[in-house]
Order: structure tokens, then C-alpha cells, then sequence
């Protein structure tokens, strides 16, 4: 489903965030990518979506080639991807379901949706999306009027509507209530096993990764550390992500 | 603040102060000639009142249209102008071409109009238009590059075209400010518009410079009580409009 070969990044202006990142993930894994933070986790998942621009290697995501494509090519394998992050990212003035909505752009006619008409099965199928995530009662609540945790619901819904093959998670819990972390990768976990969707989770908590992942990758300074599932993990192979303390 | 900077300083300030013949014991000895002119302006002369009514009138019609207009000239001006959305190529040059307009007064706008399309609110308009949709531009430019990046990056990662990004992910933050910069620059318009008359581009101003020429003093100052009251009739309706955008 996902295939990274050589994978090298380069921030400006000569910071190197990745050196040369080989992986290839199968259709329906449960991908947790663990490592401290500035280890690579991040640069590596906006990758895969070209929301970080690569300076060397080849990335395909659900057969199509996200390296080297021309801008209409990455924008229709973008809509193959979901992607839920830290901070949640909605629009904090629109509503949850018009923040669902956002997730048919890819697929809708580009001029009408600009003046915010959609077709009716997109508006349908936001509003399902909405629904899986048990938020349909607060479609028409401002975004901002949400607390942390129904936030990221509903941009995981808002990643749904895209109907992906796959859904990057970045740090989708860092910002919540730990007491919330649970509820988060449930509904992750369900949409994997249910839906068949390949996850890619970012995560620096040690115990939710080996409690969700069918498969661990460990990152450090930009390296692969780790590759396995959860059960071959040791505390050797912890020291080898994070060095010396487990809990930095 | 270091001693040797409050020196120089006070040398700057006292140079102004000469080289401006800025002198207090002329400001008291000119203190009679106000109180006298303010006493020839009492009691204000109301049969002037429909006059000024009509001239005020006008004032808040320049500065409407005016305003209305550049809010819209200025929304592409604001995004060319601003640095996470425009190329470099477009954005300096933008920014440079703003600075050079915004650096010229309404009024002096309006001189130049009235020169071109000759006397009347007309010009006004136009100069109202030259100077806000410049500093609207500025302003919008501004707010574009305030952005919250995270919103963007989502609309991006759904495979939204740029046009959908800028429409989903960048206006909704942007709006509302855009509104409140527009009924803060209508304020400060009606303020310029008062003035506008002075030079033949219409409005209020035109009545008060007229009857100061007359040395009808009474008849000026129910001018002037009419554009005190214009003034802070539109404050208070705009700076009531802001709050609600917040």
C-alpha cells in the first residue's frame, strides 16, 4: 500500500530530518512510528502526502506515485490519503459537518464548491462520517465550540469523507486529556479492522503504540531503528529508539 | 534608556521646538483672539442647518462607496501582497507599489481628481478609493500572512486545488478581520471625507470652508456641530458592528 524507497530529506537550511528511509507497509497494517521527538516522525508521515517536499528517494501510495508527480497527480493521491493531526487543524469558524465537507474537495466540481455547493451524496456522506465518529447530534456546533477530544473526531470524519486507502495519524492524542488518548485510537483501531484501512500513527507513548500497532517502527535521528510487531518489543530495541531514557 | 540617548534626545526636541518657532508665550497671547472667535461662533446660525444636513450627507456617501469599492480592489491586492501566498516575484513588487501609494494623503488624491474629473463628490470618491483600497490592501496582506498554517495543511492534504485551499483553509480566518479593517477604514474615511470639500471634491467640507470665507462664523459652527455628530454616529454603529465580528 505504501512504498518508500531511499526516502532523504533535507530542511533548509542543511538540516538533515531523514537519511535515506526504506519501508514498504502492506494493505490493512496498523503502523505505529515511534521515536522522540525530532527523530523524524513527522517529516516522515507529511511525506507520504507531499505536504513536506522529498530531496531524494520514490514514494507510491495505493499504487500511484506520490515522488515526481506533476500537481493535479499528487492532489489525486492526496485525496487516497487522510491525514489527522496534532492540533486537529479544522476550520475553527465553520461548522463540524462543513469541516467533514472539506474532506469531498478533492472529488467534488472545484468551481461550485468554491461558492459552497456540494452534491447531495457528498453532503450524505459527510454527514455518515460525522455519525461513525458518534458526533452526528453536534453537525451544525462551530468547530471551536468542541472540546479537544470531539475535535479530532471529527477530523478523523473529516479524513474519512475522503474514502482513503490510508490515514496518517500524526501525534493525534499528543494534545488531548491522556484520558482521552484511549477513545482516539479506538475509533483508529475500528477503522482499521473494520474498514480495512492501512494506519500510519505517529506516537511517542511507548504502551498505546504496542497496545494498538500489528506493527512498530522505530525512528531515530532520522533512521530506521526498529521494524517489527509489537511483541519483539524489547527493552533493548527501546534503548535503541530512544537511547538512554524510555520515558524522554 | 541609556543616558548619552536621553541627551540626544533632548537635542532633537529642542531643535524641533526652535526650528518650528514653537513659542507658548505666543500660544497665551493668541488665547484671546480663540475665546473671540468662538464667541462669534455662538449661537450657532440654524438656519444653515439643512445645508450642512445635506452636505453631511454627501460626506457619508463619499465614504461609503469609497470604502465599498476598495474593500474590493484591495482582496486581490492583499493576497499578492502577502508572503505565504504570493511567489516572491509578485510579492515584492506588490508590497513596494502599496507603500508608494499609501505614502500619498486622500487629500492629496483629491486634488489630482478634482484636476481630472473636475469639481463635485465625484473626485472624492475616487480619492477615497485611491488611498483606502492601498492601505485596505496593506492590511489584508497582513492578516493573510497571520494565518494558523494547520487549517491550510489540512485543506492541502484532502487534494483541494489552490483555489479551494485559499477559499476553505485561508478565508474563513481571514474574514473576519477583512470586515473589521473595512469599518475601521470607513471611520477614518468619514474623518477625510469632512475635509475632501476644502478642495472641491464635495461634502461637508465644502459648506464649512464657504462660510468661514464669509466670515459667517455662526453658520460654521452649526456646520461644524453637524460633523461632530456625523463623526460619532458612524463611530458608534461601526465599532458596534466590529464587536460582533470578534
Amino acid at each position: 500500500m505504501i512504498e518508500v524507497a531511499g526516502l532523504r530529506v533535507v530542511l533548509p537550511p542543511s538540516t538533515v530530518a531523514l537519511h535515506g528511509i526504506d519501508l514498504s507497509i502492506g494493505r490493512g497494517e496498523f503502523v505505529v512510528v515511534l521515536g522522540r521527538s525530532g527523530a523524524g516522525k513527522t517529516t516522515f508521515l507529511r511525506c507520504l502526502n507531499r505536504l513536506v517536499e522529498p530531496t531524494a528517494g520514490t514514494i507510491r501510495v495505493a499504487g500511484r506515485a506520490v515522488t515526481g508527480a506533476g500537481a493535479a497527480a499528487v492532489r489525486e493521491v492526496r485525496r487516497q490519503i487522510g491525514m489527522v493531526f496534532q492540533q486537529f487543524n479544522l476550520v475553527r469558524r465553520a461548522s463540524a459537518i462543513d469541516n467533514v465537507l472539506a474532506g469531498r474537495l478533492g472529488y467534488v466540481p472545484p468551481v461550485p464548491s468554491v461558492f459552497g455547493s456540494f452534491p447531495p451524496a457528498d453532503r450524505e456522506l459527510a454527514r455518515a462520517c460525522l455519525d461513525q465518529v458518534g458526533l452526528g447530534h453536534l453537525a451544525q456546533r462551530r468547530a471551536d465550540t468542541l472540546s479537544g477530544g470531539e475535535q479530532q473526531r471529527v477530523a478523523i470524519a473529516r479524513a474519512l469523507a475522503q474514502r482513503p486507502a490510508v490515514i496518517l495519524a500524526d501525534e493525534p492524542t499528543a494534545s488531548l486529556d491522556p484520558a482521552l488518548t484511549g477513545s482516539i485510537m479506538d475509533i483508529l483501531k475500528a477503522i482499521n479492522v473494520d474498514q480495512g484501512l492501512t494506519l500510519v500513527v505517529s506516537q511517542h507513548q511507548l504502551e498505546t503504540a504496542l497496545a494498538y500497532a500489528t506493527r512498530i517502527v522505530g525512528f531515530r535521528q532520522g533512521r530506521v531503528a526498529f521494524d517489527g510487531p509489537p511483541a519483539s518489543v524489547t527493552p533493548t530495541v527501546v534503548r535503541a529508539i530512544y537511547g538512554e531514557s524510555p520515558d524522554a | 534608556m541609556k543616558p548619552g540617548h536621553f541627551f540626544v534626545a533632548l537635542l532633537v526636541l529642542a531643535w524641533l521646538v526652535w526650528d518650528t518657532g514653537a513659542d507658548p508665550v505666543r500660544l497665551t497671547r493668541g488665547l484671546p483672539w480663540i475665546v473671540d472667535f468662538v464667541r462669534r461662533m455662538m449661537p450657532p446660525d440654524l438656519s444653515v442647518l439643512p445645508a450642512a444636513l445635506v452636505g453631511a450627507l454627501k460626506t457619508v456617501e463619499i465614504a461609503l462607496l469609497g470604502t465599498a469599492v476598495a474593500a474590493v480592489l484591495a482582496l486581490p491586492l492583499g493576497f499578492l501582497s502577502a508572503r505565504n501566498v504570493a511567489p516572491g516575484a509578485v510579492f515584492y513588487p506588490a508590497r513596494a507599489v502599496l507603500n508608494f501609494f499609501r505614502s500619498v494623503d486622500t487629500l492629496v488624491y483629491a486634488l489630482v481628481f478634482v484636476a481630472a474629473v473636475g469639481l463635485g463628490p465625484f473626485p472624492g470618491v475616487l480619492a477615497v478609493v485611491a488611498y483606502t483600497t492601498t492601505s485596505l490592501a496593506k492590511l489584508y496582506g497582513e492578516a493573510v500572512e497571520g494565518v494558523d498554517p494547520g487549517p491550510v495543511d489540512a485543506i492541502t492534504a484532502t487534494g483541494a486545488t489552490r483555489l479551494q485551499v485559499l477559499r476553505f483553509g485561508v478565508i474563513p480566518q481571514v474574514l473576519p478581520l477583512f470586515l473589521s479593517y473595512v469599518l475601521y477604514r470607513l471611520e477614518t474615511n468619514i474623518r477625510a471625507a469632512t475635509v475632501l470639500g476644502f478642495v472641491g471634491a464635495g461634502g461637508i467640507g465644502f459648506y464649512l470652508q464657504t462660510y468661514l470665507r464669509m466670515i459667517d462664523y455662526r453658520a460654521a459652527s452649526t456646520v461644524l456641530l453637524v460633523t461632530v455628530a456625523m463623526v460619532m454616529v458612524v463611530d458608534a454603529i461601526s465599532s458596534r458592528l466590529r464587536d460582533r465580528l470578534v
